[in-house]
């Protein structure tokens, strides 16, 4: 018997959806947020005229606003939500722990500082693929060390310390870079790279991200029967056929590249990986295979939304991301680790 | 209260006989290194500040480069024994509220919001450093400079928008010396249009919309790479503005009163003549 044939007994739920129709809402939710998205901005910009102007082949400023600025900054806020969503899924399949988060353990901040250290050492402004790159070495070295403290059965607290302290010390790591960084500007973006914003991105920021990300993505998104055999234990799982030794390494590898490349041209988003998989596991009959791809989808529905409500605030300097998704996620994560409590109690 | 009454009592005491001119004199602001540096006589100037020696935020780093620096301390200034020290109303506060304990006498310069406040402002400083002649000398030649070139009007009808983009987006607008520059230069400022007093963020989406006629940008400065300057080489600003529509003044230019705002201020009516006819509005 090997994995792929293998399959878990639906748990019974009432809230349980055929597969199918779950992920056609996602996808129609995602579609209207996208409009939405297009049609949010500063400018008033007729999208409809600019997207037919845009078809006929002119060149005009209203699309140039909605080819250079809207496209890019929906689409990168879709993928970066989605690499979340998806990272979030499969690490807390292969840690077996619910709080694993990319931005909880400390994977985000690594990737921060890997891209930091590209970033304003001026490497990337000569190679910029650097970028990405570097973003995506901080976040390979995060996973690493945590599945080196973490790894293997170990309790949800301990998986958290570990977190904490590899937060705490890229912070700091992070901190220091920009300080020895020459320009003068550079000490009061950590507030960008730790709170990650989409505001002018452009173009060439999706081009340097997505071929990685989605790299990294079709690693997670073929764990998935082997994250269902995993549920049932280590030994279990190795007697179903997995080969578990392979199966770490794409998932190690394919946070990497998804959560690494996108904090390199966005920073870090933290809480989008923990709310978006909590929200959908009881719809999927708690199947990782099944959450990971809803996961996505949903991660990528609520970075989204949040980047809508950010521009659709018009006081003042534009809000960062981190600061939405905190503003949910955080009240989120006290729920989870009071439901935990009670369920060790 | 207290600051005024030693303005006072320092231009009364210059104005009682040179020999009460300071002898030693301590800028904790950059912009009072510049009109000291500038205006007092040689060998009085006992320190001034670290950044007036960085040539992308000073000019006078030249001159800076024989005078010992500080940093803004009280610690670095109390021990050069100042009989005057000259710093910003709005920076080093702690400083200041020392020296003036320890009885230093302390001239703070505020932020000029215009040419003509400029001009006081140079005035004040070269009475306080003992050099009256040379600040009215500056001043009457920064006059005659800026009647001496010609204004835009007489070029093209209407006047055209220039904008202000600085890193982070942030656009300046009215009282400000920059503006009163554009203003002297026949420009209309977009940030005042936009209704944006001093320092304020624009949308990159705003001011691609708002279409300036001229977009005047800091010079490159040569300092590493920040964030801050991304939005400044987003594709959408460089497909749209071409090298013609740029204006590069290097913001040390303008940020200071001194006789570089002439520079500013021809540098501006010269961009301005070689927009295309049509450009204006």
């Amino acid at each position: 018997m090997n994995a792929r044939a293998w399959s878990p007994p639906a748990r019974s739920s009432v809230t349980l959806l055929r597969p199918s129709s779950l992920l056609g809402a996602l996808v129609v939710i995602l579609l209207l947020l996208s409009a939405v998205s297009l049609s949010v901005g500063r400018a008033p910009l007729d999208v409809g005229a600019a997207i037919a102007q845009w078809l006929r082949g002119e060149s005009t400023l209203a699309t140039l606003v909605l080819i250079e600025l809207r496209v890019p900054r929906t689409v990168l806020g879709v993928l970066v939500g989605a690499s979340l969503g998806l990272a979030g899924a499969a690490l807390q399949g292969l840690l077996r722990n619910p709080l694993a988060e990319p931005g909880i353990i400390g994977v985000s901040s690594c990737a921060a500082f890997g891209a930091v250290v590209a970033f304003y050492s001026g490497f990337s402004l000569t190679a910029p693929l650097a970028l990405p790159l570097a973003g995506i070495a901080g976040a390979l070295i995060a996973v690493l060390l945590l599945y080196a403290l973490a790894g293997r059965e170990a309790s949800t607290l301990t998986l958290i310390l570990a977190g904490v302290a590899i937060n705490g010390f890229a912070g700091a790591a992070t901190a220091l870079a920009l300080n020895l960084a020459p320009n003068p500007f550079a000490v009061t973006e950590i507030v960008f790279w730790m709170m990650g914003s989409l505001a002018d991105r452009s173009i060439s920021h999706l081009q340097l991200a997505a071929p990685l990300m989605i790299v990294g993505w079709v690693l997670l998104l073929n764990s998935g029967r082997a994250l269902d055999a995993l549920t049932l234990g280590e030994d279990t799982a190795a007697s179903l056929g997995v080969r578990l030794g392979r199966l770490r390494l794409m998932l190690v590898l394919g946070t990497a590249l998804a959560v690494g490349s996108g904090v390199a041209v966005t920073g870090a988003v933290g809480f989008v990986g923990l709310v978006a998989p909590h929200l959908l596991r009881p719809l999927v009959g708690h199947q990782p295979s099944r959450l990971l791809v809803a996961s996505a989808l949903a991660g990528a529905v609520l970075v989204l939304a949040a980047d809508i409500a950010i521009r659709s605030i018009t006081v003042g300097p534009e809000l960062k991301l981190g600061v939405v998704t905190a503003l949910i996620g955080a009240p989120f994560f006290l729920l989870l680790v009071m439901r935990l409590r009670r369920a060790v109690i | 209260m207290l600051r005024h009454a030693v303005a006072a009592a320092l231009l009364a005491g210059l104005a009682s006989g040179s020999n009460a001119a300071p002898q030693r004199i301590v800028s904790i602001n950059l912009c009072a290194d510049e009109l000291v540096l500038r205006l007092a006589p040689p060998g009085v100037v006992k320190s001034v500040t670290w950044l007036a020696r960085d040539p992308a935020l000073s000019n006078v780093s030249v001159q800076a480069r024989y005078v010992p620096v500080n940093r803004g301390l009280a610690e670095d200034v109390v021990p050069l024994a100042p009989d005057l020290v000259i710093a910003g109303a709005l920076t080093t506060r702690t400083a200041v509220a020392l020296l003036q304990r320890l009885g230093i006498p302390v001239l703070e310069l505020s932020l000029p919001s215009s040419v003509e406040e400029a001009f006081e402002q140079i005035a004040t400083v070269a009475a306080a450093v003992g050099a009256p002649a040379q600040g009215a000398q500056l001043i009457a030649d920064m006059k005659q400079a800026f009647a001496a070139s010609p204004s835009v009007l007489t070029f093209i009808s209407a006047r055209p928008i220039a904008a202000v983009y600085q890193p982070n987006g942030f656009t300046i607008g009215s009282g400000s010396l920059i503006n009163d520059l554009l203003k002297r230069a026949g420009l209309r400022n977009l940030a005042v249009e936009q209704r944006i007093d001093n320092y304020g963020a624009l949308s990159l989406e705003l001011l691609l919309f708002a279409q300036p006629d001229l977009l005047i940008m800091n010079a490159v400065e040569n300092r590493g790479p920040a964030m801050a300057y991304e939005i400044l080489r987003h594709p959408a600003l460089m497909s749209w503005y071409g090298e013609a529509r740029v204006v590069s003044l290097p913001s040390a230019w303008w940020s200071c009163p001194g006789p570089r705002l002439v520079d500013v201020v021809q540098r501006l009516r010269h961009a301005a003549q070689q927009l295309p006819p049509n450009a204006a509005r």
